[in-house]
């Protein structure tokens, strides 16, 4: 069965309409590209193409990248909570080393996980997010992702006493 | 993807662009058509992923545009809808052509759904992810499953049910139904309980059970005319039949229920009414030897709770019938006239062969089942211990062996002497008076041995052997040790023959050696012996000293035995006598004629020991002596004289004489018992200290295995002990016994 995987590939084309062609093993770490080829397993003729019109290039191929890695080197379960805001004391070195990218592309990639069902891609990507948050002060998370504080001081008030457990703690 | 400006799609747009328009209402229409069998990729990658990402894309965009409570909602509609307006019609319209029909447009309906429940399920996917998981929702498939439970399955339901019912006494009355059909309907109703088998259990299974006691409640009056045979054959047919029938197309869960339903309808209600059977019933099978209907009706009445238990009273009744007409062939061999000793093969081996045939039964019918193994115990233990005529049994079996074991008795082959111990032992271990038998066989081993007309060693041993598995070593030390000196004996006269040759002597003398206590007690006479017999007997007494200085010797003069020459006119004669034989023949050797009187004190022998001597050697088959007057008893009036005109055609010959001793002593029996019992008392109390009267005597009755005590003498035992101070009665409660250390 491994080496059928191996061997059979199929293509997955990007939003910008670029095909990649992938062996099945590596495409199948994809839950919804699982479920698509689970069906087709009988007709082995025609290359399957699936379409990922919410995945561009430049992501998609960085999620084959890490589903490729995976097979070779399955990735660590990730220990909740976090024993550490840095990645490579969470995880092995290699998926540290891939999440450390822009924050543009860490969160494109958390979307792409989410919409093609890679659940350990997105238990990395929502990780390393994780942990840029962790033990930082609200004004301290606003800059790092560049959020306007909407709060008017009331309501600020208000919410930091409802959570004030959450300070305590 | 119909991408507006904003990139929100809208939900009424999404909802009927994309979602109903390319997936919804292409599968209902596909599923409408019928589905080319095989034909499962309904949508390829490239259609499948596109209503996928609306899907996605609508559930996740943000607030107030996430429309996954709404994509939810109408995914349960749409299943409702299309089963309220699609599959119930064609349901109802089926209903009433036959269950066959009904069943299968349920199962084609049912197929459907499976695959429009799978293909909503996956166009949603995304819901069953997070909006499900996060408001504790049904998943997609359980919501779909459900649809169809309310819509379909609550609404048929009383009518497949009914259908399947149908089929199912279709199929018991022989005809052939459409087994996978069922099988897929029932597996409908095993799905429909969500995980469970409630819906199953309550819709199929209790219906069925119902219908199935109907069912068979109406075998059982048609067959409960045959013969119990045939009945039992038709009912062992039909719960195979069911039990076939489960694994063909019902939940496996339902073959105990079902089974126990047949069973109690075919079996349990008419169990003695079959047993009973005046001409066919348990009965009339054991007295015809029907061992297949037998093992039969154990098979299935093994099935019952307690089933076995009349059975195995019959049995019990039975065989005990037969012990008692043996009994009975006893009595009456008896009464016509046939005289009563101490040998009856012929009873014993048609005992034996009446255990052998129920043994055998028992194993084989009946699997050795316990209750069965126990009827044929306590049948046996009836039969065995009622003793007709003046013998018990234990002493005609102990004879059985007898005959058996020394030479001139049965002529058996190896084997065959080993098989008849092997079931004598077997009928010895009924025997209540285990320890009656133990003497009495003591008494013949003794005879045999002393006598050498023990055939073979080996037997010997092994019969020991045999009693020691049964009764343990205590039973059969002294037996074992009456062996070993033998064995002893055999090397020590080997080396009492080198002594002897130094001796001048005519006498070829040797002495058999035995242990005090292992041998039964024998009359010894101090008995006038020849010169030549004491010089050998001193020679004797002065080497064993020597050898063990600290034992004393006795001698047993009546268990010796010699061989004579004697000659009468001109022929000679080996003659095979006793040593007492022998002394009454040197005595006469010289031609004198002496009277009992003169006998009597020159040998030292009184009257009742000299009597039955004079009697082996005068009127028994070989006249040696003659005696005057001429008769067949010895009086103390008598003359006798060598009988010259004696001749016989053998040259070697053997004067037998009867014992001196009884075969066995009852009063050492008892004496044992005694013993026995008061061992038993002072072990029980030595380890409880304090014991209630009828504790100890429940106890004491437990213990001893050999014979069983009357409480009276129980009773008397331990008055006994409470006399040498080893008991006492409590001080407030004299029903209490203590134990005085």
């Amino acid at each position: 069965m491994m080496d059928v995987e191996q061997e059979t590939t199929v293509n997955l084309i990007s939003k910008d309409g670029d095909s990649f062609s992938v062996p099945l093993a590596v495409a199948k770490m994809s839950e919804l590209v699982k479920g698509m080829i689970d069906e087709d397993a009988e007709d082995e003729g025609d290359k399957i193409e699936i379409p990922l019109p919410n995945v561009k290039s430049q992501v998609l191929n960085k999620v084959i990248e890490f589903c490729e890695h995976h097979l070779q080197e399955p990735m660590t379960e990730i220990e909740k909570p976090l024993k550490s805001q840095v990645m490579a004391d969470v995880v092995q070195k290699w998926y540290a080393d891939f999440v450390d990218v822009e924050q543009v592309l860490l969160f494109e990639l958390i979307l792409a996980a989410n919409y093609m069902d890679i659940k350990p891609l997105l238990d990395l990507t929502c990780a390393t997010v994780a942990g840029m948050i962790k033990g930082k002060t609200p004004e301290d998370i606003r800059q790092t992702f560049g959020i306007q504080n909407d709060f008017s001081p009331e309501e600020e008030a208000q919410v930091r006493e409802e959570n004030k457990w959450c300070e305590e703690a | 993807m119909s991408g507006n400006a904003s990139g929100i799609i809208p939900l009424e747009e999404g909802w009927n662009d994309e979602i109903k328009a390319k997936a919804i209402d292409k599968l209902e229409a596909m599923l409408n058509g019928g589905l080319k069998s095989g034909e499962t990729n309904m949508f390829g990658p490239r259609e499948y992923v596109q209503i996928y990402t609306t899907c996605y894309d609508m559930c996740t965009q943000r607030s107030p545009y996430n429309w996954s409570r709404e994509l939810y909602q109408r995914h349960g509609e749409t299943i409702e809808r299309y089963l309220a307006s699609t599959v119930i019609p064609a349901l109802r319209d089926k209903t009433g052509q036959g269950g066959t029909t009904l069943l299968t447009e349920l199962q084609h309906r049912w197929g459907d759904h499976q695959i429009m429940n799978k293909w909503l399920k996956k166009f949603f996917t995304y819901l069953d992810r997070y909006y499900v998981k996060h408001h504790s929702l049904p998943t997609l498939s359980q919501a779909g499953l459900r649809c169809f439970r309310t819509h379909v399955y609550d609404e048929m339901k009383r009518e497949t049910t009914a259908a399947i019912l149908g089929l199912i006494n279709d199929e018991r009355e022989g005809q052939i139904i459409d087994k996978s059909l069922v099988k897929s309907i029932v597996e409908l109703y095993e799905n429909m309980g969500m995980g469970s088998l409630d819906a199953y259990n309550g819709d199929l299974e209790e219906p069925l059970l119902q219908s199935t006691r109907e069912f068979y409640a109406k075998r059982r009056e048609e067959w409960i005319n045959d013969s119990t045979p045939d009945y039992l054959v038709k009912a062992e047919e039909a719960l195979q039949e069911e039990r076939s029938r489960v694994a063909d197309y019902l939940s496996s869960s339902s073959e105990p229920k079902i089974l126990r339903v047949v069973e109690e309808e075919i079996l349990e209600k008419v169990e003695l009414v079959l047993l009973e059977k005046e001409t066919s019933g348990c009965r009339a099978l054991l007295q015809n030897d029907k061992s297949e209907d037998l093992s039969r009706m154990f098979r299935l009445f093994q099935r019952l709770e307690n089933g076995l238990t009349p059975i195995a009273a019959i049995v019990q009744e039975f065989i005990t019938s037969m012990g008692q007409e043996i009994l009975k062939r006893r009595q009456a061999r008896l009464d016509g006239g046939e005289k009563d000793k101490n040998d009856d093969p012929k009873f014993v081996k048609a005992i034996i062969e009446l255990h052998e045939k129920y043994l055998g039964v028992v194993k084989k019918d009946f699997s050795g089942h316990s209750l069965f193994q126990k009827a044929l115990k306590d049948a046996f233990v009836e039969i065995v211990n009622k003793n007709v005529g003046s013998f018990t049994n234990a002493e005609l079996m102990s004879t059985f062996c007898d005959r058996i074991l020394k030479s001139g008795g049965e002529k058996l082959s190896e084997a065959e002497v080993e098989e008849s111990l092997d079931r004598i032992v077997q009928l010895f271990s009924y025997l209540t008076d285990k320890d009656l038998f133990a003497e009495i066989y003591r008494n013949q081993l003794s005879k045999r041995l002393l006598n050498q007309r023990s055939t073979s060693d080996d037997a010997e041993k092994l019969m020991i052997a045999k009693l020691k598995v049964q009764c343990g070593t205590q039973f059969t030390s002294k037996m074992e040790g009456m062996l070993a000196d033998l064995a002893v004996g055999s090397q020590q006269r080997t080396e009492f023959e080198q002594r002897m040759r130094q001796v001048e002597t005519s006498l070829d003398f040797s002495v058999q050696v035995l242990t005090t206590g292992f041998w039964p007690t024998y009359k010894s006479p101090q008995v006038t012996l020849t010169e030549e017999m004491n010089k050998c007997m001193k020679v004797f007494r002065e080497w064993h000293e020597l050898k063990h200085q600290k034992r004393k010797l006795g001698w047993v003069l009546t268990q010796g035995s010699a061989t004579v020459r004697g000659t009468f006119g001109k022929k000679s004669y080996e003659i095979q006598v006793s040593t007492l034989q022998a002394i009454a023949l040197d005595a006469l050797s010289g031609g004198e004629t002496l009277s009992f009187e003169d006998l009597s004190q020159r040998l030292n022998l009184e009257e009742t020991i000299l009597k039955p001597l004079m009697h082996s050697l005068s009127c028994g088959k070989y006249k040696v002596i003659a005696k005057t007057p001429a008769s067949n008893k010895i009086n103390t009036t008598d003359k006798f004289t060598a009988n010259a005109k004696f001749s016989s055609n053998m040259r070697k010959i053997r004067i037998p004489m009867a014992s001196l001793d009884a075969n066995f002593n009852t009063k050492k029996v008892e004496e044992d018992r005694s013993i026995a019992i008061e061992a038993a008392i002072v072990r029980i109390m030595k380890a409880r200290k304090t014991l209630q009267h009828q504790q100890l005597l429940s106890e004491v009755l437990a213990q001893l295995s050999f014979f069983n005590p009357n409480p009276r003498v129980v009773k008397k035992r331990i008055e006994a002990l409470i006399d040498r101070e080893y008991l006492e009665r409590g001080t407030d409660n004299p029903g209490v016994y203590n134990y005085l250390a």
